[in-house]
């Protein structure tokens, strides 16, 4: 995937980026980088870099509605949650095979998304905001409540290891090797989507509400669609990190994962597609760097998050466009 | 041959103060017709109205003989009726040229999967979108700055480029709310004569100003006042009218 780093990175330009060797040359570095980790880091560490993997896919449905949209989104826990459960209710209840519940939890998700996105992305702003965060609640409840299908407290557990065309992912260097491929394919396919009459619709919409409606754009059409994605990619990730963790809760579908998807999409900078990347990398490590300082963690996390927003206002992925840029200046002008 | 535009007695209230009392005129096809008043005359409300971003207490907007009351400011776009804003709305993000090329959405097609895959088809609708806002950058004088984002640009230029953008989503009735404001007495020849060769092309054109000068580029004027049209005709008859003399110079 990082061999993506140099190309999604790159602000979505129109003009034809020639042939950098150097950002090839880069761009092949951080791919052995990428393929070699699994060999050398710790398992605790390949652990942490799957959970980022996971998020960058949830968290790029958040980072591409609130960057690109102008939607700001709190419910992605929800549909993070219906992923998770539909594929393990499937597995261990009735023993189908995982591709069902994976199907079935996206299907779900995007139906939901569709069913509620419709009224409540009539609201713009901090009334979305709220609504979103609603979502989240209800869906938090709903999930403890409805234990006969979610376990509730108690939870689901045995859900079993992912099959891979009869490959087993039953180690977490395995798993690294499933879900990075997988999130740089949907960058790739977002980023394909920005460079479409559809992508120029959206921040159109994201800039001027008005003057994309007077160019014919159905903002409200686009919102719920774009809604609907970023729903089946929560579900996405939920139903793989049911499998990776083999045991889900409601503790892990709480307003706290919410938050941290819509804090990594804005550290990451929503407005880069690499930002969910740089996101959930820094939602997933920096904490657990912090914690052996003791006790102090959560408040040095919390400076550090300020700082970030402070200083990089558009995010790691924003600041690393603006380097790219800066690199490239003088072949540009 | 029917008018482009047909207003039809149109009233329009807000918190019981009534804007727009049953003002009726029509646009016909292929000239510059201009809107002007003083300022608080009901221009903008009328202009959101005809626009579809307010809806009318009563009366109708016939476009090409249809109701579009009901239709929304995208449907209304889609049959040809394209407008720009007093305070230019330019996507501040995007360059000029990106700005421009999002002009062309009615001209494409491709959905979102087709996006997500980035098919061949959506290439070739990208490769078009940036021909036509090529040739418009240089339409507009706007070469020099299309890789430039155009929320970065003076006033001036960001109407050029809502211009431009408004032009590339080919209208049939392009209507221009207070086009000359915020610009210099040069931009406003500039624009005068962009308008005209617009014009002249065969592009109809409804102009609301407050601005005598640069309405005397259309050839049939109405003139609103207190939400009433008080006078309409060719620019030297409106200037000679007495209500529009008294309402302008308050003499």
């Amino acid at each position: 995937m990082k061999e993506l780093t140099q190309e999604v990175a790159s602000p979505v330009s129109t003009t034809r980026s020639g042939g950098h060797l150097q950002g090839w040359a880069i761009g092949l570095g951080l791919l052995l980088l990428w393929a070699l980790v699994p060999a050398v880091a710790s398992r605790s560490l390949i652990d942490m870099l799957v959970f980022s993997g996971l998020y960058t896919i949830a968290g790029l449905g958040v980072t591409f509605l609130l960057g690109q949209c102008g939607i700001v989104s709190l419910a992605q826990s929800v549909f993070f949650g219906i992923g998770a459960y539909s594929t393990a209710y499937c597995t261990t209840h009735y023993g189908w095979p995982a591709p069902a519940g994976f199907v079935i939890g996206i299907g779900v998700s995007a139906a939901i998304a569709l069913a509620v996105g419709w009224p409540v992305l009539r609201l713009s702003g901090y009334f979305l905001a709220l609504a979103t965060l609603a979502l989240a609640i209800i869906g938090h409840v709903l999930f403890t409540e409805w234990d006969w299908l979610t376990g509730g407290t108690l939870g689901i557990g045995g859900i079993p290891r992912l099959d891979l065309f009869g490959f087993s992912l039953k180690s977490p260097q395995r798993f690294y090797y499933l879900v990075w491929p997988l999130a740089a394919v949907l960058l790739l396919l977002h980023r394909n989507l920005l460079l479409s009459r559809t992508g120029f619709a959206m921040r159109a919409m994201r800039d001027a509400p008005a003057a994309a409606a007077v160019l014919g754009v159905d903002n409200h059409a686009l919102k719920v669609k774009m809604f609907v994605l970023s729903a089946m990619l929560g579900a996405l990730a939920g139903s793989l990190f049911a499998h990776y963790v083999s045991f889900v809760s409601v503790d892990s579908f709480g307003v706290d994962r919410a938050i941290n998807f819509l804090l990594l999409a804005v550290l990451g900078g929503a407005k880069t597609i690499i930002g969910a990347v740089l996101g959930a990398l820094f939602v997933t490590i920096v904490p657990r760097v912090l914690s052996q300082f003791g006790d102090i963690h959560a408040v040095l996390f919390a400076c550090l998050l300020i700082a970030t927003v402070i200083f990089l206002p558009e995010g790691f992925g924003g600041a690393l466009q603006r380097l790219v840029q800066h690199l490239r200046g003088p072949a540009r002008s | 041959m029917s008018p482009l535009l047909e207003v039809k007695q149109v009233s329009r209230s807000f918190s019981g103060l009534r804007v727009l009392n049953n003002v009726s005129f029509a646009v016909e096809t292929g000239r510059i017709t201009g809107l002007i008043g003083p300022n608080g005359a009901g221009k903008s409300t009328l202009f959101n109205i005809v626009s579809g971003f307010l809806t009318p207490d009563t009366g109708q907007i016939l476009y090409q003989g249809h109701d579009v009351n009901r239709m929304s400011v995208a449907q209304r776009s889609r049959v040809g009726l394209v407008r720009t804003f007093q305070t230019p709305q330019v996507f501040a993000n995007l360059t000029v040229r990106e700005n421009i090329m999002a002009g062309c959405y009615k001209q494409t097609a491709s959905g979102v999967i087709a996006g997500l895959l980035g098919t061949p088809r959506v290439r070739a609708e990208l490769k078009r979108m940036r021909a036509a806002a090529s040739s418009a950058c240089d339409r507009f004088g706007l070469a020099q700055v299309s890789d430039q984002p155009a929320g970065k640009l003076p006033a001036g230029q960001q109407r050029l480029v809502e211009l431009a953008r408004a032009c590339v989503a080919q209208p049939t009735l392009l209507c221009l709310d207070e086009p000359s404001s915020g610009l210099n007495s040069e931009e406003v020849a500039r624009l005068m004569q962009t308008l005209a060769r617009l014009s002249e092309e065969g592009l109809t054109i409804l102009l609301v100003s407050h601005d005598m000068d640069l309405v005397a580029v259309a050839s049939v004027i109405h003139v609103l006042c207190f939400g009433e049209i008080i006078a309409s005709g060719a620019l030297s008859q409106v200037q000679s009218d007495a209500r529009v003399r008294e309402a302008y110079l308050g003499t």
